[in-house]
């Protein structure tokens, strides 16, 4: 995997240059939120749930090896086989052997950001299983072979014309379908043999149960459930930080979830896994993957409490103008760029950058997660890792100086085009240049404030800042 | 293998946040508390699901028939209900495959959501809610709960299913450029007859 | 009380009309103000950026100039949400816990400490957008968050809504981040000249002549979005309609 860091500034550029995408990305997003906002408006007690959400999971968060332990032994009690893997690869290599062990060489699955995470596909395929996506979205991404580009709308960014030409190749229907109806028809009837076929399914966790030892999982195509139920072989990804403690505790997050995810009060499918079926085998493989490391980071634990709700990606007005794929990241969005260094620091550098700070995300989180606090304390730390671009940390580096030092500061004012301090003029203009591309400078002016105050203002003398000190 | 659960649990036992700063907080029952039928209906069809009213007098066997007239094979794991095809017919979980119409009972429903719960004791497979083409819920008025905090802590299904689903309308998905499409990979159509 | 008065870099520079006309207002209201001749820069621009030790200079510097005073007024929402939430470069002495906690943007200042109920020489014949910048939102709390669904307040129109003849309107998304964000505008230029012009033209739909804000770097950054797409809208900083700026 290439270090090199993401450029997500040009990607956004790229995205933006083709408006019907655009046009419908923001208001389809845009959508979700005002949805989201129409279910706030409806329960009076959602401040207080995202309360309870919130205290919830930084208790269990503080918690999490006495509820895994708890959650393990209860599972494995109710006949879960349950896996610890460290890592994407360990992740895989279970998986694998799972499936050998069955024999089985197809695979269905539900959408499971864990599993992309781990990038499971391609191993599995490696070692001859055939992994087929159920959820519609998730399908259409990975016949595209894109990553998704939203954790709960993985197409988000596709039009249909764009998914009728994916599935035109794959599916051999009609290219030219701009129906959506019959594009979904289309996959429900591609996916049926390839379901009733399948040998094994797999699905990721939503929550996870302690006093119970179940694994929920949210959908609304029912794919999950079909993935879990038509093979008799069940196996769940899970991100070791997905627990609560109390069956109870679903009721406030179920309430949350789809609500913040969608606009819609639940998921059409809500399903509590707690042991196999009938003549079937369930395994769950709790994955860490960088997880307990970020435990430990004081200004970015609180992270894990994220369900995967997707509203801070919703409200985020830069991810809605330049989609999912820019941050070039498994997570995308707001949430994406506060997690994604923890993954890969030099690579996902510039992620707490592409924002504005302006805390929607925080506001609209169901866990009340500080995101853009978070993405203000990553630059900070990205800074102090020598991750900002030289030219970018020179100019910061001068303009700090130069703003300790008012004369200089008066002198670089009064010239037309400011020149900070040694910097080469060029390599400032160069960086400044941006602005002016899709937008005029600001107008130049007769004289400043601060002009203006010396010849207007008799009391104002011309003062050392020393003179000043109380 | 449990080298890997060893070293996760020891590095979050040294990375978590102070346990103490941190305390459960205890379970509330937060929101609207109406458990009424109305209330459940007008739920269910926002997600859209749909009543099953029956016209003088119908049996459910004639509603169904009335509101699938294409439906083949319809099979029912509900006395209330005959069908074309005996549940025990359906085996495997792929045997559900060739089901038009499935018939089931659900132990209680959500007023707040709409939601009806199923789990294996009601299912002659679990795959049963799931492969048929459309579904028809009995459901007794008298078994709803009023919202989700309610229902996680009243019913004890919760904790004794294996498999426990709370069916929210029928499938849906909104993934091909936002368009809301009913009866994406499982049920077409989900119907509640009260009984 | 003595004030000392705060203008920002980007209204020194660029819109000193919106730092006279906060002067001017805070003076026809009886208020003792000084501008500390050698100021220069909150600290915000390197702070944001994460070069947090690059703001030492500057963030000492201000507490030189602003020490002395009993409240700092600035007409600008970010630089306050700086200097009261992430001034932190400098050693927290008490001078510099003074300067932080006495720090108040202009329409809060106006609003809480001066409770100004009348502008009786303001006039303003033209119909508005409201724009908040999302440091007087989100951080200032200045009005009420579409995300939250608290019950709706607004400061600056509250203050607003005492000058004769202004009619308001609202865009669709009232919220919305413009996409000015700091050097966010420029190592993002294309997202937040997009933010940027979006923005604009909702307000241009809604029926604006003028957009209205307290912060004149989300202006900057609108006004360039808005004369390169040829949205006819005009700009103006809320102080100079509480000052009686006709136009």
């Amino acid at each position: 995997m290439s270090n090199k860091p993401v450029n997500h500034a040009r990607a956004a550029e790229h995205f933006l240059e083709d408006a019907p995408h655009l046009q419908f990305h923001d208001e389809r997003l845009w959508d979700m939120r005002q949805k989201r906002d129409g279910q706030m408006h409806m329960l009076p007690e959602w401040q207080d749930l995202r309360e309870e959400a919130s205290r919830i999971k930084e208790h269990t968060l503080s918690r999490l090896p006495e509820y895994l332990e708890q959650f393990e032994e209860n599972a494995k009690k109710n006949g879960i086989h349950v896996h610890w893997a460290r890592d994407g690869a360990e992740h895989n290599r279970i998986v694998g052997e799972i499936l050998k062990a069955h024999n089985a060489r197809n695979l269905i699955k539900s959408k499971s950001m864990v599993t992309e995470e781990c990038d499971m596909r391609p191993y599995l395929e490696k070692q001859g299983v055939t992994v087929t996506e159920t959820d519609l979205g998730e399908r259409i991404q990975q016949l595209d072979d894109q990553l998704p580009s939203h954790i709960v709308v993985p197409a988000v960014h596709k039009l249909t014309s764009d998914v009728a030409k994916i599935f035109a190749k794959d599916y051999h229907t009609d290219p030219n379908i701009r129906d959506p109806h019959l594009l979904a028809e289309a996959q429900r009837q591609a996916a049926r043999p390839v379901i009733l076929h399948a040998d094994a399914g797999m699905t990721g966790g939503n929550f996870v149960v302690a006093e119970t030892g179940t694994f929920v999982v949210c959908t609304n195509e029912g794919n999950a459930d079909l993935s879990a139920t038509v093979p008799n072989l069940h196996i769940a990804t899970i991100g070791i930080e997905r627990l609560v403690p109390r069956m109870a505790d679903l009721g406030v997050f179920i309430r949350l979830l789809s609500r913040s995810a969608l606009g819609s009060p639940i998921t059409q499918y809500t399903t509590h896994f707690r042991g196999p079926q009938k003549g079937g085998e369930m395994h769950v493989v709790l994955v860490d993957n960088g997880r307990s490391a970020r435990l430990g980071m004081e200004d970015f634990w609180t992270s894990l409490k994220c369900i995967r709700c997707g509203a801070c990606m919703n409200t985020c007005p830069v991810y809605r103008r330049s989609g999912g794929l820019s941050y070039g990241a498994v997570y995308s969005g707001p949430i994406g760029a506060i997690i994604d260094p923890t993954f890969n620091e030099r690579k996902y550098s510039t992620l707490p950058y592409a924002s504005t700070l302006n805390g929607s995300c925080t506001n609209v989180c169901p866990v009340k997660i500080n995101i853009h606090e978070q993405l203000y304390k990553w630059r900070r730390v990205l800074v102090q890792h020598h991750e900002m671009p030289f030219v970018k940390r020179e100019i910061m580096h001068m303009a700090g100086k130069l703003m300790g030092q008012p004369k200089m500061y008066r002198a670089a004012i009064k010239m037309t085009e400011v020149s900070l301090g040694s910097m080469p003029r060029f390599v400032l203009y160069n960086w400044l240049n941006p602005w002016g591309k899709h937008r005029e400078n600001p107008h130049p002016v007769k004289q400043t404030f601060n002009d203006w105050y010396r010849k207007n203002r008799e009391k104002a003398k011309p003062a050392a800042a020393s003179e000043t000190k109380k | 293998m449990s080298a890997a659960r060893d070293e996760i649990l020891q590095a979050l036992r040294n990375n978590r946040p102070t346990p103490e700063n941190h305390p459960l907080p205890p379970v509330r029952t937060l929101g609207d508390l109406d458990a009424s039928r109305e209330r459940f209906i007008a739920s269910l069809k926002i997600l859209g699901g749909d009543v099953l009213e029956p016209v003088e007098g119908e049996t459910l066997d004639q509603a169904i028939m009335r509101r699938h007239p294409d439906a083949k094979v319809i099979c029912s794991n509900v006395p209330e209900a005959k069908g074309t095809l005996p549940v025990e017919k359906v085996k495997t979980p792929q045997d559900a495959a060739t089901i038009d119409v499935t018939v089931v009972r659900a132990p209680f429903g959500i007023a707040e959501m709409g939601s009806i719960f199923l789990s294996e004791s009601q299912l002659p497979i679990n795959s049963f809610a799931h492969l048929g083409q459309h579904i028809v819920v009995v459901l007794s008025p008298d078994s709803i709960t009023a919202n989700m905090h309610t229902a996680y802590q009243e019913r004890p299904e919760f904790k004794s299913a294996n498999y426990g689903v709370l069916m929210s309308g029928p499938s849906a998905t909104a993934d091909i450029q936002g368009v809301l499409i009913r009866g994406a990979q499982g049920v077409r159509s989900l119907s509640v007859w009260f009984a | 009380m003595k004030i000392g008065l705060f203008i920002p870099c980007y209204i020194d520079a660029f819109y000193p009309e919106a730092g006279i006309a906060t002067l001017e207002l805070l003076e026809k209201l009886g208020q003792d103000v000084e501008y500390p001749l050698d100021q220069t820069c909150c600290g915000q621009p390197m702070g944001n950026s994460g070069c947090n030790s690059d703001a030492a200079a500057a963030e000492a510097l201000f507490v030189r100039n602003f020490a002395k005073y009993d409240k700092i007024v600035m007409p600008s929402g970010s630089c306050t949400h700086h200097v009261r939430d992430n001034f932190d470069a400098i050693p927290q002495t008490d001078e510099v816990r003074h300067v932080r906690e006495n720090t108040y943007e202009l329409v809060e200042f106006l609003h809480d400490i001066l409770k100004v109920d009348a502008f009786p020489w303001a006039e303003f014949n033209h119909t508005v957008g409201l724009h908040n910048s999302c440091g007087t939102l989100r951080a200032l709390r200045t009005a009420s968050m579409s995300e939250l669904g608290e019950k709706p307040f607004s400061k600056p129109m509250d203050l607003l809504s005492k000058v004769k003849g202004i009619r308001f309107v609202t865009p669709k998304r009232p919220d919305e981040c413009c996409g000015f964000g700091g050097t966010f505008s420029v190592t993002e230029e294309a997202v937040s000249a997009k933010m940027g012009v979006d923005k604009v033209r909702d307000h241009y739909q809604a029926g604006a002549d003028y957009i209205v804000s307290a912060d004149s770097s989300c202006v900057m950054h609108q006004q360039g979005c808005a004369e390169r797409a040829g949205v006819p809208i005009r700009f103006i900083h809320i102080a100079q309609i509480l000052n009686g700026a006709a136009e």
